[in-house]
């Protein structure tokens, strides 16, 4: 066993074993080699089955929201995404900082589970980095309580839009074509919107039938109306941990629309990082005596 | 069934002349719901609205759909209209098929139809979901503010302190008075400024009725008509107000020169100061960037000179929040820098001067005590040229817009420089002369006549320095040949424009302003002196570039609409604000910070979730303080939050009308 997952699970038996915390969120091994999914115990006994591999990209954060009637406290491991995603729950006002208890894991990157999916266990270091981690900023979590291992080196200083870039240099028909030969591959699962720790609403618009200009039917034009609101949902809150796309059973670019809207969002407001703290405020999420407003 | 009247007004030819306001009606007979439709030459007119109600009363129309002008201007006129036959004044919409209409499309009147059609169809489908709306009422705080102690401000509050109320005149610098107190005479009656002006700063300031806080800015506005809290920063003034005498014992002592701001740069003052001798209140203040007490921290010669022991260096910004029941703006205006025209060369030659330092050189009281003198050898000019529009009129360098006053000013100083220099010439370049105004024609014509001023129609190209004198190179377009003016001073009549921080401050206050940061009237003709933010008043040059008569005009009209006001003892507010669903809300806030007039806050409520009591915070609507302005409904994710008289279903029922077809 590697030492981190050792120490996870020394941990989780300490928090539980002394009552500190009434459950502990982490990852646990999967069906499949290439999967490691979230896993939630409650007792000390439990503890073994935490694990830490190259596929941890789940992102737990989301999960507290599950335990918003929890009395106690609730433990969680923390990658610098899921840290991110943690003060972006924190800042909706969604969760409460005292009632979780963080454990820091920097992160050195995930696998991309669906290609190893194609691939034998015997070849599992050919396969690569998933895509949102390659351009990783962030691998160190940004809050924590407590720290396991090392900070490590982020990949990336600044990021990535080299893929915006190639989209926005398509002309507007060429544009249109790709987002909607993406979105005919849609079925609607909402998988997407379900990982995203953005995604906090009690009542989902996409859940209201009566709304009267949302539709659940499947077609392309819904679905792109579904994918473009649902990333107007998340503009400026998006922590690009990627899950989103990670869910998707379509292998839509589901971050290639966030990162345009990331990318945009920093031309016209200046750079932001959500969940990097929770003081400063989302640029769409805020008003400004200064706000531009060059159609006046 | 819904049953809704549509009337169809021509505006006279103002919509009928593009659009077929009788097939508009026509048409709208078929639509579903419609159960009356006509057209009429002036809706808002007497009989136009008598029409409205009969026909709601022999119709037994519901609900009723006006198509006529902007909901700006007659929106409150056809509401009562209805609310007087019966109707509950909410179940009424407004088609704007004028402003977004015909006066849009005055050449193609089958294309201006077909749209008038449409948006008729909209407020058909709107008013079909409007629901019946009541008023609420909130209390008058019977106090006004004032920002901006000059001519506007100061006749605002005497209008409305002897209207019986009490009124506050914040002041950024350290004495009322403003622009006016520099100037020397007046056109085009010629009488002194001061002797005009001070009385008026004195009534202000010994009025029982008005408060002067001098030397101090308007933090942050929040509230609403009625009921504005206003925070002021009262800047550490070094001297105690309460003991200082005024008796002028430290600004004579202090050591330290500066260069005065109310002279212009062309004389100094001590860092103990008063702007002027006619300074109110004629107390000092301490200029903390140049005194060496707070620079060095030495010297203290005031302190130990005061007999009244009022100097305090430790005295602190301070600041205070009142209850104001209306707000005038009266900031006034700044002058152009007329460097910005290199080929003037002003601020590189010492001869070229603008007008309000000409003014500040032939005032009695001003740095020559009245002889006008070059600042560069102090030797008496003979040939002065003045230029007009430097910065008006002139897209390219300066400002679009004319600024009003600069025709008659320059008219006035030519007539001053032959009265008090009887050899001497004035030359004045120019593109037009405007007098519009009593007494100013005449007054040019004097100017011309009796006073031989050379009026010179063209712009100057540029001014070079010939020894002691000024070449003043330019054109004579009437004539058609350049023209070359030897001249020992030079005047440049810089454009009115608005204070660096007049978009700040209106945003601050929450109003609007335009693309040259003066502020907007609620209607250039109707409201002029309204902002669109009810209980925001504006007098003065802030609002657009104005001559004192005008101002001082201005300024009463304000006062009688702030009285008007607060004469009430409640305020109606509007029914049509943003109202939450409380279960649905998720309680992330955003809708909190993005309120622009801070009416939503977080609240915690109780529920009953798995047989237990849980509290959760969600959002809450100050409907006192919420505008409607809908900000709040459109960044709720999960459509939490809407706007009554706006709801979604009723946008959405818009959209279909203009869309199935």
């Amino acid at each position: 066993m590697n030492p981190i997952a050792q120490e996870m699970q020394n941990i989780a038996k300490e928090l539980l074993t002394s009552g500190e915390v009434t459950a502990v969120i982490g990852w646990e091994k999967g069906t499949f080699w290439y999967q490691s999914t979230p896993v939630m115990i409650t007792s000390a006994e439990e503890a073994d089955k935490l694990i830490w591999d190259e596929f941890c990209q789940p992102n737990l954060s989301k999960y507290l929201l599950d335990y918003r009637l929890n009395e106690g406290k609730v433990a969680i491991f923390v990658k610098g995404c899921d840290a991110r995603a943690f003060n972006r729950l924190l800042q909706d006002n969604q969760i409460e900082r005292q009632k979780a208890y963080l454990i820091g894991i920097p992160c050195p990157g995930m696998k991309d589970h669906k290609q190893a999916a194609l691939v034998e266990e015997s070849a599992k270091d050919s396969v690569p980095l998933a895509k949102v981690c390659q351009s990783c900023r962030y691998p160190n979590p940004v809050v924590y309580d407590r720290l396991i291992g090392s900070e490590v080196t982020p990949r990336a200083t600044e990021p990535d839009f080299s893929d915006v870039m190639a989209l926005e240099a398509m002309t507007p028909d060429e544009r249109y074509a790709f987002w909607q030969e993406q979105h005919t591959k849609c079925i609607r699962c909402y998988a997407c919107r379900n990982a995203c720790p953005a995604c906090n609403c009690r009542n989902c618009i996409f859940s209201d039938s009566k709304s009267g200009w949302i539709s659940k039917d499947v077609n392309t034009s819904e679905n792109q109306f579904y994918a473009i609101t649902r990333a107007t949902h998340v503009a400026g809150r998006c922590v690009e941990c990627g899950q989103c796309e990670m869910v998707c059973p379509s292998n839509i670019p589901i971050m290639l629309m966030n990162k345009k809207y990331i990318k945009d969002i920093n031309d016209l407001f200046g750079k932001y990082d959500a969940g990097i703290d929770i003081d400063t405020p989302t640029p769409l999420g805020h008003y400004k005596l200064d706000d531009p407003e060059e159609f006046m | 069934m819904k049953k809704v009247g549509v009337f169809v007004c021509h505006c006279g030819s103002n919509i009928a002349h593009s659009v077929d306001c009788a097939k508009v009606a026509e048409t709208l007979k078929d639509f579903p719901n419609v159960a009356f439709s006509t057209d009429y030459k002036y809706m808002c007119s007497e009989p136009g609205q008598e029409l409205i109600k009969k026909a709601i009363k022999e119709q037994g129309l519901d609900r009723v759909v006006v198509c006529s002008c902007s909901p700006r201007m007659h929106e409150n006129t056809f509401r009562n209209c209805v609310a007087q036959a019966g109707l509950n004044p909410y179940m009424f919409e407004m088609a704007n098929i004028r402003e977004q209409c015909s006066w849009v499309h005055p050449d193609d009147m089958e294309k201006a139809t077909e749209k008038a059609i449409d948006l008729a169809k909209m407020a058909v489908s709107k008013v079909c979901y409007d629901e019946p709306l009541e008023k609420s009422y909130s209390p008058v705080t019977k106090r006004a503010l004032v920002v901006g102690g000059g001519i506007a401000g100061i006749q605002t509050a005497i209008d409305i302190a002897n209207n019986g109320f009490v009124v506050d005149i914040v002041e950024r610098t350290p004495s009322i008075g403003g622009k006016m107190s520099q100037i020397d005479k007046t056109f085009p009656t010629l009488d002194c400024s001061a002797c005009i002006l001070t009385p008026k700063m004195v009534e202000a300031s010994s009025h029982p009725n008005i408060n002067l806080i001098t030397f101090a800015e308007v933090e942050k506005v929040e509230g609403y008509v009625g009921n504005f809290d206003v925070t002021i920063r009262k800047k550490a003034r070094s001297v105690d107000m309460s003991k200082c005498t005024g008796c002028g014992t430290c600004w004579s002592k202090c050591p330290t020169k500066v260069p005065s701001e109310f002279e212009l740069g062309m004389s100094m003052r001590k860092a103990i100061y008063t702007p002027f001798p006619q300074a109110i209140p004629n107390k000092p203040v301490i200029d903390r960037e140049h005194c060496l007490k707070f620079t060095k921290g030495i010297c203290g010669v005031c302190s130990k000179v005061c007999p009244a022991g009022a100097i305090d260096y430790t005295i602190e910004d301070e600041l205070v929040t009142e209850r104001y029941g209306a707000i005038v703006m009266a900031t006034g205006y700044q002058l152009f820098d007329a460097s910005v025209y290199g080929e003037y060369g002003y601020g590189r030659y010492p001869d070229v001067i603008s007008g309000l330092q000409f003014e500040r050189l032939i005032n009695a009281s001003g740095p020559t005590m009245g002889h006008l003198l070059r600042p560069s050898d102090g030797k008496e000019p003979k040939n002065v040229v003045f230029i007009k529009c430097v910065g008006s009129r002139d897209e390219n360098k300066g400002k679009e817009y004319c600024s009003r006053t600069c025709c008659m000013y320059t008219a006035k100083q030519a007539t001053l420089v032959r009265d008090k220099i009887k050899d001497s010439k004035v030359y004045v370049f120019y593109m037009d002369v405007r007098t519009p105004g009593k007494g100013y024609e005449e007054f040019y014509n004097r100017t011309t006549e009796k006073y031989e001023a050379n009026y010179i129609r063209g712009r100057v190209s540029k001014i070079t320095q010939e020894g002691d004198k000024l070449l003043v190179h330019g054109e004579d377009t009437l004539l058609g040949r350049p023209v070359k003016v030897e001249a020992d001073m030079v005047v440049l009549a810089t454009a009115m424009v608005s204070n660096p921080d007049a978009a700040h401050l209106a945003q601050l206050v929450g109003f609007s302003y335009d693309k040259d940061g003066f502020y907007t009237e609620s209607h250039p003709k109707l409201a002029p002196v309204e902002t669109h933010t009810a209980g925001v008043f504006l007098a003065g040059a802030c609002q657009g570039p104005k001559d004192i008569p005008d101002t001082v005009a201005q300024a009463g009209a304000a006062a009688v609409k702030v009285t008007a006001l607060l004469s009430k003892d409640k305020l109606e507010t509007e029914p049509s604000v943003s109202v939450v669903d409380q279960k649905n809300c998720a309680g992330c806030g955003h809708c909190v910070n993005i309120c622009p007039y801070r009416a939503i806050s977080l609240e915690t409520i109780q529920e009953r979730v798995n047989g237990k009591t849980i509290e959760r915070k969600v959002a809450h609507v100050n409907s006192s303080l919420c505008r409607g302005c809908g900000a709040c409904t459109v960044t709720c994710r999960s459509s939490s939050i809407s706007l009554k008289h706006f709801t979604n279903k009723q946008i959405l029922a818009e959209v279909d009308a203009l869309c199935l077809q």
